[in-house]
């Protein structure tokens, strides 16, 4: 069979990134374009900079991918977006040059759900298997998903209120971390002990998160060791949270995986980063003759390169979309 | 010389083909939260009914701002992509310029107006010339209407959303594509990737943040 090379476009956040994936499985180029640092000094993503940014970078991240991968826009089978959920000012540059692109060399148009893309990280290391369940977890989602073939997208459970990567950051606010802070708490983590005691939120038989709740306990907490003038264990509370996420996460993962009988699970998102979710979840994988697999730690955060993974599987699927295509800020994986 | 001229800056779209000094293909289309819908598709359109291949186009002039921060983003990304792709001349246009030389009237100093809300908007003064007078800048309403009350003759309000008070002197806009076009045919040309939106306006967090360092 003939090769099929994707160039993908992702603009959902703070990163403008490009990529060409071959086959949905091998990476040729990427070139991600981070803001981080700009956003810093906000204390987090600023929509209206972030959108600017992505305006002034994108058709420099296209011509350095090519260049980095050798290749012309002619040699692409086809061009996919991130077409949402995210940003709507950030996802609006990168769906505009796509369309651009896909209407002056005259190649299929791919949308591609953000989500989906981080599912589709996984790919790039070892092709899915199904069924399988999917824990997507990053800073704007916390959601279970089960999947009994390519682009089969059945929703289980997920968080009524806050991802799981916000309230890492906004613990990690409370207790004085500069932003993003949740990777130093998950760092820190790995240093402390576990002495404070905080409920385990939604902790009943659905497949549903909740997180402000802790986070609330976490306010609650830091407040009252303050009035009674006790200086707060900056690590051992970041071990107590970690652990308490981690805690409630791998019991719905587990109990999904059990009831819905699947022997496969993938961790995809920002969060999959994460050290205690990675660790505990595969060793209870382990345990249970289940495999699990996490993308390597660069295919965690926003990047194309899972873009053009998923978007791969869109195309042989024909899933394609003419040029009105709208980007939007929330839309349902399906 | 074939120019493509787009302009999304408002919730309009503004768009023209312009081949050796006639215009064989305009859009005057007001699309509003559509604009990012239905921009592309209507430039598509545009070209193929005047049977011009994307590849022929020489030349992009897109307006830059000031206008929607959005809207803005729509055009330019749009330009320059398709600058950058084809590798065509790409040369920008400010909005109130693009305004400014769309009035019918002659002789008179022309005030271009992009009403942004909260009594401010962006605005300028042109000379009969088309020189700038006042330059393009984010104004409050009252302060524009001081500057036009000391021009020395005749002015005319060129806008889409009258100024109270002055309504007597607007002039709603109605892009005179033939004349930009020739106006700016000779406008510096860039390299695409260094076009950029003019906002004229810092972002709200930067604004706070220049306040809280002052």
């Amino acid at each position: 069979m003939k090769d099929v090379y994707i160039f993908a476009i992702e603009s959902s956040c703070d990163e403008t990134s490009c990529s060409i994936v071959k086959n949905g499985t091998e990476e040729i180029a990427t070139v991600v374009l981070s803001q981080i640092d700009i956003h810093k000094d906000f204390g987090g993503v600023v929509p209206e900079i972030a959108s600017r940014h992505h305006v002034k970078n994108i058709t420099m991240v296209i011509e350095e991918c090519l260049t980095k991968a050798n290749m012309t826009m002619e040699e692409m089978d086809a061009i996919a977006v991130t077409y949402g959920p995210g940003l709507i000012g950030s996802l609006l540059v990168g769906v505009e040059a796509a369309k651009t692109l896909a209407y002056l060399y005259q190649k299929p148009l791919i949308p591609v759900h953000h989500i989906s893309g981080h599912i589709y990280a996984n790919n790039l290391k070892e092709e899915l298997k199904f069924p399988l369940i999917a824990l997507v977890v990053s800073g704007g989602h916390t959601e279970l998903i089960y999947m009994k073939d390519h682009y089969c997208f059945e929703k289980i459970g997920g968080t009524l209120d806050d991802a799981v990567g916000e309230c890492y950051d906004k613990v990690a606010r409370i207790i004085g971390v500069p932003y993003p802070g949740g990777p130093t708490i998950d760092k820190w983590a790995s240093f402390g002990e576990d002495t404070y005691s905080l409920p385990l939120p939604l902790n009943d038989d659905s497949y549903n998160f909740s997180f402000s709740g802790l986070k609330s306990a976490v306010i609650n907490l830091v407040h009252n060791e303050k009035q009674r003038n006790q200086p707060i264990r900056k690590k051992d509370l970041a071990t107590s949270f970690q652990n308490t996420v981690v805690k409630i996460i791998s019991k719905k993962t587990m109990k999904a995986l059990k009831d819905y009988q699947v022997n496969h699970l993938i961790i995809a998102g920002g969060v999959a980063a994460n050290q205690g979710i990675r660790n505990t979840l595969t060793t209870l994988c382990e345990q249970e003759n289940i495999t699990c697999s996490v993308p390597d730690i660069k295919y965690c955060t926003d990047n194309a390169t899972m873009i053009a993974a998923s978007g791969y599987y869109a195309y042989r699927l024909e899933r394609t979309a003419n040029l009105d295509l709208n980007p939007k800020s929330s839309i349902i994986l399906k | 010389m074939t120019i493509l001229y787009i302009d999304t800056t408002t919730n309009y779209l503004y768009s023209a083909i312009s081949m050796n000094n006639q215009i064989t293909g305009e859009i005057k289309a007001k699309l509003d939260k559509d604009l990012s819908v239905f921009t592309l598709p209507k430039i598509k359109e545009m070209l193929e009914e005047g049977h011009v291949d994307p590849k022929d186009v020489d030349k992009i002039l897109v307006v830059n701002g000031p206008g929607s921060f959005t809207g803005i983003r729509i055009g330019v990304t749009i330009a320059k992509t398709y600058a950058w792709s084809l590798k065509k001349k790409i040369s920008t246009v400010s909005s109130l310029m693009a305004m400014a030389l769309s009035t019918k009237k002659e002789k008179i100093y022309k005030v271009p107006f992009i009403d942004a809300r909260r009594g401010y908007g962006y605005a300028a003064i042109y000379d009969e010339e088309n020189r700038p007078v006042l330059k393009d800048q984010y104004m409050s309403i009252e302060a524009l209407k001081c500057a036009i009350e000391h021009l020395p003759g005749e002015y005319t309000i060129i806008t889409n959303t009258p100024i109270e008070g002055l309504e007597n002197n607007c002039e709603k806009y109605d892009p005179n594509f033939a004349k930009i076009v020739e106006f700016c045919k000779d406008n510096v040309e860039s390299n695409p990737h260094a076009v950029n939106p003019n906002y004229l306006k810092l972002t709200e967090a930067e604004e706070k943040q220049k306040e809280e360092l002052i």
